[in-house]
């Protein structure tokens, strides 16, 4: 009887706590959206699953958790804590990324970086409500809007809250068709939605080739930290473009970056378990991530107007949104904001454009942050 | 420590305002070169100067037939060079300017000797397409 009894406490059923219960409810509700509502599934479905997996009720000290050394889990999650698995990713953005229309109008790379005003202005809100500069650098980057930067930058300087932050970020993104429109709606005039943008130019397969290399430099002599994660994802677009690597291109934009997208997602999901994650500060990370996000998209919305006052060719405010990196979620978004008000105007391909900016820019943001805050 | 004075604390501001104008001065910097970027590669896509040389080559063969333009193979073997420069489907003028570039002999004549053989087949509004 001892024997069942010491059997049935030591079951995931007996040591269950509350707070491991709430996070499993999250994990399922990320599996809910994932599946039922198409929320990112790429991201959310190994983030929910992994949220479930990390809050399974264990006996610590066997090796099993995924803060327990020599547990498979570490092993796995080690990637995320060294910045292995971003670096990995931005391998295959880059050799998915599509520079012609960038190249074709160099002038909405302006709205990538304005879009990244929200990384600073929640880095002075996370100051202020109390967290320390390393901390506060790794939820303001939320603003950028890219999963593996925040999870990179995080892993650098506040590897406490890699949980929290990596699934602040991914929520958000995933939560883009929320939390955008209505930004849109607010600053944008409708008349200003129904501004068309001019035909793109044909780009040369030799501007492509040379992009990556020149893009390269200048953003790591910039930003020499950035390296880790420009370094790849420039050397992903060179394959691509060159067209002499195609074998290579096309594991980097299918296998490598997959097999990376579901390690990050399933350990970041485990490392939410309740007794670490629930606390008053991942709280205060959900809030300030939210706001990041929307000063992102209204920085880009505005700076968008403000460069109208300038140009003779006004470009349409609403790719102002797709300045925030997370690809192709907000330059989706942007197009169909524009189809309502207009369904014969397209603005994906501009948008696009404005995103693989923000890649670049967020980027940039992180590694300046890490450098400022290295020493 | 909350509020302003954590942020000045921290030197929140100088840090926020000068990683937003490295952010934007950076992102600006390439937008520019990548604005000139088609110019550069324009330059390094000029046709070589080989067919200079190539109409250097031939002329000794004016002594031949000084004012023969009215010889189709001659003519199309001068001018075919220059046909394959333009696009395929050209203006009239471009090929002329072309013509009068490599100091070719007798441009009008010659051009409208091309016409006539039907080695320049009319697509309408003055632009041609060269006719084997």
């Amino acid at each position: 009887m001892d024997l069942i009894l010491q059997f049935l406490h030591n079951t995931g059923f007996g040591l269950a706590d509350y707070r491991n219960l709430i996070m499993i409810v999250v994990g399922s509700f990320f599996v809910y959206l994932a599946i039922a509502k198409k929320y990112e599934p790429l991201l959310l479905l190994p983030i929910g699953f992994g949220v479930i997996l990390g809050n399974i009720p264990f006996f610590k000290g066997f090796g099993i958790g995924i803060y327990e050394a020599n547990s498979v889990l570490h092993y796995l999650y080690f990637g995320v804590t060294s910045g292995v698995y971003p670096s990995i990713i931005f391998l295959g953005l880059g050799a998915m990324t599509d520079f012609s229309f960038l190249l074709a109008n160099p002038k909405l790379m302006l709205l990538g970086a304005a879009a990244q005003m929200g990384i600073f202005f929640t880095y002075l809100a996370a100051l202020a409500l109390g967290f320390s500069p390393h901390e506060a650098s790794s939820v303001a980057i939320i603003g950028g809007a890219d999963g593996p930067t925040s999870i990179f930058l995080t892993a650098k300087l506040a590897p406490h809250l890699i949980g929290p932050v990596a699934i602040a970020a991914y929520s958000y993104m995933a939560l883009i068709p929320i939390i955008q429109p209505p930004i849109m709606r607010l600053l944008i005039s409708k008349k200003e939605m129904l501004i068309r943008m001019p035909d793109l130019r044909q780009v040369s397969r030799r501007e492509l080739v040379i992009f990556p290399v020149v893009g390269m430099i200048l953003c790591t002599f910039l930003a020499p930290a950035s390296i880790p994660l420009l370094g790849p994802f420039f050397f992903g677009n060179i394959m691509k473009e060159s067209g002499v690597v195609d074998r290579l291109a096309n594991t980097a934009r299918n296998a490598i970056i997959d097999t990376a997208t579901i390690l990050v997602g399933l350990t970041v999901g485990a490392s939410t378990q309740g007794d670490v994650f629930l606390n008053p500060k991942s709280v205060g990370i959900f809030a300030l991530g939210a706001v990041a996000f929307s000063i992102a998209t209204a920085s880009g919305l505005l700076f968008a107007k403000f460069m109208n006052l300038f140009l003779k060719e006004k470009i349409n405010p609403l790719l102002g949104a797709a300045g925030v990196s997370a690809v192709p979620g907000s330059a989706r978004e942007v197009h169909m904001m524009g189809q309502k008000a207009d369904p014969t105007n397209f603005l994906l391909m501009h948008a696009m454009a404005c995103n693989s900016s923000g890649v670049i820019g967020s980027a940039i943001c992180a590694g300046i942050l890490w450098s400022f805050l290295m020493g | 420590m909350y509020g302003f004075e954590a942020i000045s604390h921290h030197n929140g501001l100088a840090i926020a305002a000068t990683g937003a104008c490295i952010v934007f001065a950076g992102l600006a910097t390439l937008s520019l070169i990548i604005s000139q970027l088609h110019k550069l590669v324009a330059l390094l896509d000029r046709p070589p100067k080989v067919i200079v040389e190539v109409v250097a080559e031939e002329r000794p063969q004016e002594t031949a037939g000084p004012d023969c333009p009215m010889d189709i193979d001659l003519t199309v073997a001068r001018y075919l060079p220059l046909i394959e420069e333009l696009e395929p489907e050209f203006d009239l003028s471009d090929l002329y300017v072309l013509a009068k570039k490599y100091h070719l002999p007798h441009p009008h004549l010659s051009i409208r000797c091309l016409l006539e053989a039907g080695r320049l087949q009319p697509l309408g509004d003055g632009i041609f397409r060269y006719a084997e």
